[in-house]
This record gives C-alpha cells, sequence and structure tokens, in this order.
C-alpha cells in the first residue's frame, strides 16, 4: 500500500459513525442526552456546590442554602483581582509541560515500541517505578538542586518539574498505543527514502495524534493541579500558579471560603474550554485508522 | 512486532553504500537518540530522589540533619521501628481496603459511563469535557466541598437523606470509625473517575464496529458482545488503567488528609498518611522515609505480578 | 524528496517546542536565591512566616515597613501557608538559605532551636524580660532564650447570651455546671456546646486547658487526672450535649456552627471576634473554660508566633534582623498588633492599659498572666507527645475505648 495514499486517509478526520441496533436503525435521540445530563447531575453535584459557596458572602459552611438566594459576588471580585496573573501563570507553566513533556515522551515512547531496545522491560519498570514515588521525596529534592541552579521562582523551573509526572505517564500511554502501529506503514515510509527520524515525525505523529491528545490532556490536568512544587520552587510572588494562589485565602484560623471557591470556578473556565477542544480527537479513538 | 527494517539509510548520501558496521552503529545510534532525552530526563529529576529516600530510611535522619547534615547510620532500625508500631497493621489493611475500593469502584463506573457514552446523542461530546471537571479542582478545594457534604448534622447529604425520609438520624460519614474509611473511598471514586471514563472510552472507540455488526449477526448481542469482544480487545488499555491506577491510588495522600486527617481514631491512617505523619508532625524522617520505601515495594510487586500475568495473555 | 523536511507535522513540531521556551525565557524572573551581601551596607532583610491572608497580611507588612525604614532597610517577606512552614523552614536550611528573620509557631521553636539553626537573642542585646513567664518559657531551649514574642492567645468559652438567657442558665464555671448547662442547652438542631476535636494538634491545643486545670501532665498522660478531663468529653459526646462532629471538625467549623445558632457554647479564642462581631444578631460573651470544681485555677495553653533570628553566618545582616525583631516586640507595636490582630500583648507591663482600650479582651488578657506553653516541660519531644494525646482523644471519643484504655494505649504505642 502506498504510504502516501495511507497518510492521507488517516488524516481525514474521523467521521462519526452512527450506532446501529439490530433492527439496523441509527440512534441520536435527546432521551439519552437526558440520561447523560442526570449521570453528569449526580457526578457534579460537589461542583455544583462549589459554585454555589462562591456566590454567597462569607460563604461558610452550615448554613448554606441550597440554591443562592442573595447572590454576592464579593468573592469573584476578589480572585479577578488578586488571581489574573496567577491564572495567566497556571496556563502559561501547564501549556509549557504539554509541549516538553510531549517532545520528551513521544520518541522514548516510539522507541521503546519499534526499536529493539536493550533493556526496554528495564526503562518500563523505571518510568513505573516512579510513578510510585511521593512527590514529598521530588519536591524536597529539587529545592535544593533549583536553588544552586537559580531556577526557583521560573516558569521553566515549574514546567521542568511538572513534568515529572507528565513524561512517565505520556511514555506509557504513547507506548501502549504505539506498539500497535503496524510495522509495514513505517516500513513503506523508509523505503521510500525517509530517515528513522522523518518516518517518525511524518508517519507515526500524524497516526498517533489521538494518543497524543490525550496524553496531552493528562499532562495539562496533572501540570494544571499541581501544588506541591509550586509550593517548594517558589520563594516569592513573582510566579505562583493559581493552586498556590488559592492559600492566600486559608489562613490559619480565618478562611475566606467564597473567594477560594469563585478563585476555583475561575480556574476551571481556560481549562475546561481546553478540554471541550480536546475531547473531539479523543472522541476518534486513540489509533484512529490504523490499519489492522 | 517485527523489527523496522533499517537496512536503508536516509538522505542523498545513502546512494553510496557505505560500510555496514559504521551503518550500524549510526543507525543504533541514531535510534538511542530518540530514548535519550527521556532517560535523561527520568534519571536528573528521579534518580537522586529515589536514592535519597532509600538512604534517608537507614538513617537517624531529624530536624537537625537539615541543618547539620549529620544522620547516623541506623541500618534496619527504622524499618523495625515502622513495622512493630500500633498503628501499623492498621495502616496496611486501610491501604489495601481503600485501594481495592477506590480501583474496583473508578473502573467499573468508569467502564460504565463510557460504554455509555459510546452512543451518539447531542451534547455527548460537551458532557463528556464537563465529566473531567472532578479532576480539575484544586484538591483543597475538592475536599473542602466534600467534607461540607458529608458533614453529620449539616451536610447537604445527610439533609437529603433525612429529607427524602432514607434515614432518621444522618449517618456519621466522618466521624464514625467504621464509615470513615468508605467515605474516603467514595470520594477518591469520585475524582478517579474522570481518568477511567477518558482513557477507557479512547480505548472502547478504537474497536471497530464490524466486529459489533458481524457479532450481532451471529445472535451476539449486549452482555455477550462485551464479553467476548469488547473485553478481550480491550485488554491492553484495561492494564494500563489499572496499574496506573493502583499505583496512583495507594499513594494518594491530600484526599484523605483534607477530609480526616486520618482520623477517627486512625481508621483511615494509611501507609502514605502515616509516612506523612512520620515525617512532617513529628520530624521523624528516617521512619517516614522506611514506611513510603515500604509502600514503593508493595506498588512494585503488584505491578510486576500484574504486568506478568497479563503479559501472558496479551501475547495471543 | 526533501520536501518532507518543511511538512505540516514537523513544523507543528518547532512550533511547539519554540513557543514555551520563549515564553518561558521571557518570563524567567529573577530566580536567583539572594546571596549575603559581601561586605557593606545590608540594604534588605529576608522574613519567613505565614501571614499570608488579609488582614494580617497587611497588618504586619505596614509594621514591618515601618521597622525596616527605623533600621535603613527594606523588607523582603515570603509568607506560606501555615502547616507548609516548617518544610519550607528544613529546605532552606539544608541548602544554606535560612531568612533572616524566622517566625515560627512558638510550639516549633525548641525543635528548631535544637538543630542550631537558631541565634540567642541575647547575641545581640535583646531579652525578653518583663514577658509573661509562659511565654519566655516557650522560646526559650536549653536555658537560652532564641525568640521574642510580641503578641498571644489563648482559649475560652464563648456563649451566645441570648439563647442562655432565653433558658435562664448562667455561664458555668465548673465542669458540673457546664455539664448541666451543656445539656439543657441542648434541643433541635442546637447543641449545648461545641469544640473542637480532630486528628491534629487543635484538638491537643482546645483539650490542655482541661488536662493542666485537673492536674494532668504531658509527660505521662495515663493518669487519673487526665482521663477524668477526657471523662468530660466523654460524656458531653455521649449525652448527646456536643455533636459527634466535634472529631472532624477545626476550631473554624466550630465557630461557623456557634455563629449558626447550632451551638449555644463553644472553646475557640480571640482571632474569632472580628467575626462575630461581623454578626449584627448575635450577641456573645466570653468567660474562662471552666475549672474542674470551684475555686480552682484554670491553666491555659499560649498560642502566637515567635520571632526568631536564624544563623545565617552573615554577621552583619543578623544585626539588622535583630534590630527588626526588637522592633516588632516594641511596646508601641505589641499594643497595635494586639488591637488589631485580637490577641493580648505579652509584656505584663502593659496589660492594663491593654484593657482599657479593648475591654472584651480581659478574659483572655487575664487567662495569659497564667497560661502555660506547651513545650515548657517535653520541649523537643512535644509533638510526639501531643500525637499522643489526640490519638487518646479520638479513641475514646468515638474508637469506643475508655477514656484510661484509651490514654494508655497511646501513651504505650
Amino acid at each position: 500500500m502506498n504510504a502516501l495514499a495511507t497518510r492521507r486517509e488517516l488524516l481525514t478526520p474521523a467521521r462519526r459513525r452512527p450506532h446501529r441496533t439490530a433492527a439496523g436503525r441509527p440512534r441520536g435521540d435527546w432521551r439519552h442526552s437526558v440520561l447523560g445530563g442526570l449521570i453528569l447531575a449526580v457526578m457534579l453535584f460537589p461542583v455544583y456546590w462549589m459554585v454555589n459557596v462562591s456566590l454567597q458572602s462569607g460563604g461558610s459552611a452550615v448554613s448554606t442554602p441550597w440554591v443562592p438566594l442573595n447572590i454576592s459576588l464579593d468573592g469573584y471580585s476578589n480572585a479577578l483581582a488578586d488571581q489574573s496573573s496567577n491564572l495567566r501563570t497556571s496556563v502559561i507553566v501547564a501549556l509549557g509541560s504539554v509541549a516538553f513533556s510531549l517532545v520528551i515522551a513521544a520518541p522514548g515512547a516510539y522507541a521503546l515500541a519499534r526499536f529493539r531496545v536493550k533493556g526496554a522491560g528495564l526503562v518500563l519498570l523505571g518510568i513505573l517505578l516512579s510513578q510510585m514515588i511521593p512527590g514529598i521525596v521530588v519536591a524536597n529534592a529539587l529545592y535544593s538542586a533549583y536553588n544552586n541552579l537559580g531556577l526557583l521562582n521560573s516558569i521553566l523551573g515549574l514546567i521542568l518539574a511538572d513534568s515529572t509526572t507528565g513524561i512517565p505517564f505520556a511514555m506509557l500511554i504513547l507506548y501502549t498505543f504505539m506498539k500497535s502501529i503496524p510495522a509495514s506503514i513505517v516500513e513503506a515510509a523508509l523505503v521510500d527514502g525517509a530517515g528513522a527520524f522523518r518516518a517518525f515525525v511524518s508517519v507515526v505523529l500524524p497516526m498517533s495524534r489521538n494518543a497524543l491528545v490525550t496524553a496531552a490532556l493528562f499532562i495539562f490536568l496533572f501540570a494544571w493541579g499541581d501544588f506541591l512544587f509550586a509550593l517548594t520552587l517558589t520563594t516569592t510572588e513573582d510566579v505562583r500558579p493559581v493552586t498556590l494562589g488559592i492559600y492566600s485565602y486559608i489562613g490559619n484560623y480565618v478562611n475566606d471560603w467564597s473567594s477560594v471557591m469563585a478563585t476555583a470556578v475561575l480556574a476551571s473556565l481556560p481549562a475546561v474550554v481546553l478540554l471541550v477542544v480536546a475531547q473531539r480527537y479523543v472522541a476518534a479513538g486513540m489509533t484512529a485508522g490504523s490499519v489492522k | 512486532m517485527a523489527d523496522v527494517d533499517q537496512s536503508v539509510g536516509g538522505g542523498p548520501a545513502a546512494r553510496r553504500p557505505p560500510p555496514r558496521p559504521a551503518t550500524r552503529r549510526m543507525q543504533r545510534l541514531g535510534q538511542a537518540m530518540f530514548l535519550l532525552p527521556a532517560v535523561a530526563y527520568m534519571v536528573l529529576f528521579y534518580g537522586y530522589p529515589v536514592i535519597k529516600n532509600l538512604s534517608m530510611s537507614f538513617q537517624n535522619y531529624t530536624t537537625t540533619t537539615f541543618f547539620t547534615g549529620e544522620a547516623p547510620w541506623l541500618g534496619f532500625d527504622n524499618y523495625k521501628a515502622v513495622i512493630g508500631s500500633a498503628v501499623f497493621d492498621k495502616a496496611v489493611l486501610n491501604t489495601v481496603l481503600f485501594t481495592v475500593g477506590s480501583i474496583v469502584g473508578q473502573f467499573v463506573i468508569g467502564l460504565a459511563i463510557a460504554i455509555y457514552f459510546q452512543r451518539k446523542f447531542p451534547l455527548s461530546g460537551l458532557l463528556r469535557s464537563l465529566l473531567l471537571l472532578p479532576w480539575l479542582i484544586p484538591l483543597i478545594v475538592s475536599s473542602t466541598i466534600w467534607r461540607w457534604i458529608l458533614d453529620k448534622d449539616s451536610g447537604a447529604l445527610n439533609r437529603m437523606l433525612e429529607g427524602l425520609h432514607l434515614v432518621g438520624d444522618g449517618p456519621g460519614w466522618l466521624t464514625s470509625t467504621s464509615l470513615a474509611l468508605l467515605a474516603c473511598v467514595v470520594v477518591n471514586i469520585w475524582i478517579g473517575i474522570p481518568f477511567n471514563v477518558t482513557i477507557l472510552f479512547g480505548g472502547l472507540q478504537d474497536i471497530p464496529e464490524e466486529l459489533y455488526e458481524a457479532a450481532a449477526l451471529d445472535g451476539a448481542t449486549g452482555w455477550r458482545s462485551f464479553r467476548y469482544i469488547t473485553w478481550p480487545l480491550l485488554r491492553p488499555v484495561t492494564s494500563v488503567v489499572l496499574v496506573l491506577g493502583v499505583v496512583y491510588t495507594i499513594k494518594v495522600l491530600d484526599i484523605i488528609l483534607g477530609l480526616t486527617g486520618g482520623g477517627p481514631a486512625n481508621s483511615t491512617q494509611t501507609i502514605a498518611t502515616q509516612s506523612y505523619q512520620l515525617s512532617f508532625v513529628e520530624f521523624n524522617f528516617g521512619q517516614g522515609a522506611a514506611l513510603s520505601n515500604i509502600l514503593i515495594v508493595i506498588s512494585l510487586i503488584f505491578a510486576t505480578f500484574y504486568l506478568r500475568a497479563t503479559r501472558r495473555s496479551v501475547d495471543e | 524528496m526533501s520536501t518532507r523536511l518543511h511538512t505540516r507535522s514537523v513544523r507543528w513540531v518547532m512550533v511547539a517546542l519554540a513557543a514555551p521556551l520563549a515564553l518561558a525565557l521571557a518570563a524567567c524572573g529573577g530566580g536567583t536565591a539572594s546571596a549575603p551581601a559581601a561586605s557593606g551596607e545590608v540594604k534588605s532583610i529576608q522574613i519567613l512566616d505565614y501571614y499570608g491572608t488579609e488582614p494580617d497580611n497587611t497588618i504586619y507588612k505596614e509594621a514591618l515597613d515601618t521597622c525596616g525604614q527605623a533600621s535603613g532597610v527594606t523588607i523582603k517577606r515570603e509568607a506560606v501557608p501555615g502547616s507548609d512552614l516548617i518544610s519550607k523552614v528544613l529546605q532552606k536550611s539544608s541548602s544554606k538559605t535560612l531568612p533572616d528573620v524566622l517566625v515560627l509557631d512558638n510550639p516549633d521553636l525548641q525543635q528548631i532551636a535544637a538543630t542550631g539553626a537558631l541565634a540567642p537573642i541575647e547575641d545581640f542585646g535583646l531579652s525578653a524580660d518583663g514577658a509573661a513567664q509562659g511565654v519566655i518559657d516557650a522560646s526559650t531551649y536549653e536555658g537560652v532564650v532564641y525568640g521574642l514574642q510580641p503578641i498571644t492567645n489563648t482559649v475560652a468559652l464563648f456563649y451566645n447570651k441570648d439563647i442562655l438567657q432565653a433558658a435562664g442558665i448562667t455561664p458555668p464555671t465548673t465542669w458540673d455546671e457546664l455539664k448541666t448547662a451543656a445539656a439543657a442547652l441542648t434541643k433541635g438542631s442546637q447543641y449545648g456546646v461545641a469544640f473542637s476535636a480532630p486528628a491534629d494538634y487543635e484538638s491537643t491545643w482546645q483539650f490542655l486547658p482541661f488536662m493542666w486545670s485537673n492536674g494532668g501532665d504531658e509527660k505521662n498522660i495515663a493518669t487519673e487526672k487526665t482521663a477524668d478531663a477526657l471523662q468530660l468529653w466523654v460524656d458531653l459526646l455521649s449525652s448527646k450535649s456536643a455533636s459527634d462532629s466535634v472529631v472532624n471538625w477545626t476550631q473554624a467549623d466550630v465557630n461557623a456552627q456557634f455563629i449558626a445558632g447550632k451551638a449555644a457554647m463553644m472553646v475557640n479564642g480571640p482571632w474569632q471576634i472580628p467575626l462575630l462581631n461581623a454578626e449584627e444578631d448575635l450577641q456573645y460573651g466570653v468567660i474562662p473554660i471552666p475549672a474542674p470544681s470551684a475555686g480552682e485555677n484554670v491553666v491555659a495553653p499560649l498560642g502566637g508566633e515567635t520571632w526568631t533570628i536564624p544563623n545565617t553566618g552573615d554577621k552583619a545582616r543578623q544585626a539588622v534582623a535583630a534590630k527588626v525583631v526588637e522592633c516588632i516586640n516594641s511596646d508601641k507595636n505589641q499594643l497595635m498588633l494586639a488591637s488589631a490582630r485580637q490577641t493580648v500583648p505579652t509584656k505584663t507591663s502593659l496589660q492594663e492599659e491593654f484593657i482599657a482600650a479593648n475591654p472584651t479582651m480581659k478574659t483572655f488578657s487575664d487567662l495569659v498572666q497564667t497560661a502555660r506553653a506547651r513545650t515548657g516541660q517535653l520541649g523537643t519531644n512535644w509533638p510526639k507527645a501531643a500525637t499522643k494525646i489526640y490519638t487518646a482523644i479520638q479513641s475514646a471519643l468515638v474508637g469506643g475505648q475508655t477514656p484510661m484504655e484509651a490514654l494508655q494505649q497511646a501513651q504505650n504505642g
């Protein structure tokens, strides 16, 4: 099969496959949406509660009504005033971590899946082992190193540190899916004169697009939610991800929960937008179009 | 798995046939370059912490050590002390219950939701994205919200249960020694469902429609199509999700600390929380490191057994 | 054939690489830990504390800036969440980047002083004379004073004046009165009393006044006196005068219950006063924690932070740091901080003036004079003892053990 033709076929977005029942009628009705919505409503009740508390002044636990009757936007005005730059920092660090992790992990996963590397099993076990290490252990070790290298309070430092969860995870996911890419496709590209790297970039990566997006999704979420490195590797307010910024409302004695919840709501918004965009690719399946 | 045919070099230089041994070495070098950045990163960022944690567990590492750098060698004393402590047995039991309960719950519910969302209906993409919200929220916020919801007297859950007359007096979800661990498991399941749904959904999408149609023609639908088509083809994805799930769950710390602090009366104390307690509350870092190493060994044993078991079944 | 180099995929990869790197390099902050001035003038002083939330953040910023100006330096503050302060201190210890002034919660001072990281305050001509004895004890390690504490606080019993008046009950002064009052005040969704007994040091902090007033000793908690104190709490729970949720409530939660009218009385500290005052319908009163029996003394624990001077190795910076510490501990600042933060100044000579200006703080001020430091007897062994205490409390309250059993198991386990 011509490698070029295969690529063209693979790169067209997966068409929606209507689910057919045994009788052959396509389904797409709203009843499923309603049930799906109900499932979501039950799952997301705590999220609703978070929004509820964010809209009440002095949002406290005890007598919060089911629906915010007296809506107060104090929490949001505080959050917007204090946390905007923190939100920006979080977004930059998370996206940076995605890019960095994928650039490092994708070739590595490919090598493990394709080349007969001596000790590949050992590398995989090492990756798995790394995921077992409690984060505090890594954070403490990084602090001294960062201090000597002058990487404290820097976006680059946080990107590197947040990738400690992203890179191993991406390698495991991408390894699983790159294994199922048939060798014939890559061989076809090589016969056409491409080098190993070009074959990887032009053929394998596009085929793995959906696995890459799935991995990117989780790397983003890992980096976005990181608190430990944010706390350990910053000493000033210059570079402060929102997970740490939220603590300026959580004191030893007194907590300003409306502002905390408002910050959490605001922080979720850019992430949700990115997730909705990414889901289109995840929907297509992770090895979409791979020739079986 | 066929090895990629590397006998053709790249670029115009390949027109001249180069000597064989040099080409092979260069090819191997090129291949190593793919893996080198990843391995270098892992060694840099994980190598030192692992070794440090290991050596700390054999030393008398206290707050003084941080300032002076002195840590007298203790051999296995830290391990003996930790295993012999009154809390250890309970912590191990809680860890096992917590992990098994969380994984089973997350996986089963996650798979069910993923299968349900296989159908195409309006807004399914949007709903699937929103499903990721529990994982998006900072852990301090999630654990606080759940603490409020689960409060015995004024929490939303008990208010609902009492309002619907399902119970007379709301149970003490976080105050009863028999219910607290269950509450932590439920919250952890809630947080873990998005992870499972997303990966399983992607895996399910890979299974070709034609297989289901062919099976339907033979009369196999519903449960039988799940058992003979879905489940076997999902196996590699299932392995990844389960192994990673166990590895991540076994070291869960912030949720339990946020909900109950390890109480009441140590009923939610796991190995991970006890390790934190030893290191950062009692400042006995040697014992804390010993306990966290025990945790790593448990994870490793599980991962090795599980991967070996699944490799046999996948290689068919 | 070489067109492959510029496929969209490769370009995508390049952009993906370049963009974050460019951003990162552009956004790369100053980053380097400030090295001590090689010689000559000290331009700025670094302070590590946990006053990151409002209003404390602003209060301390202004006070410290003024103190800094008086010594000719600018103040650089790093504020971390309270529970993470010690982790930061340890990290900075091992990387030799301790701040010039370190603010510690007073029970942590002995731990840190034992490591050798702190300098005795008398090296800089400072002395803690004039402060309440318990305050000095907390900042003393092996006979040497390592910190100055400008303000302190403790716990007392708050009661809802309207609820008590309506029920015709006078505020309790003994344990028996407390039990009766709490039982009488429990009706509907309202509990008689609320306190905080979660699985951390807040529990110990709230229990100490009961334990100490009855003669209990933290050196060995498996004694009759401590068991009796714990029995009081167990009785309050078993008679439903207090909610089971006390084993999960923080002091902030207890305050929220009190404000919502779900508890007629509560054990809490003066930092709640601004929140209580903000509730217009709430009329509250403050009395000392009830004593075991009539006429006995109430011994309460001491809270508050102490200001220390780490051994950074730079004598010039330490001298200036000492001046800043002295300044924040001055009479003027003690009174200002105490009024602004609802706490009590530590210098005994200031009490009269303080109570005159803040009559609502009288109960707390009186209690502070006879209050005890948590680390006074056990020093660096306090964290272990504190853990044993709250473990025993939880086992007795909801773990199904009798107080004596729980205390013995905790003491020996």
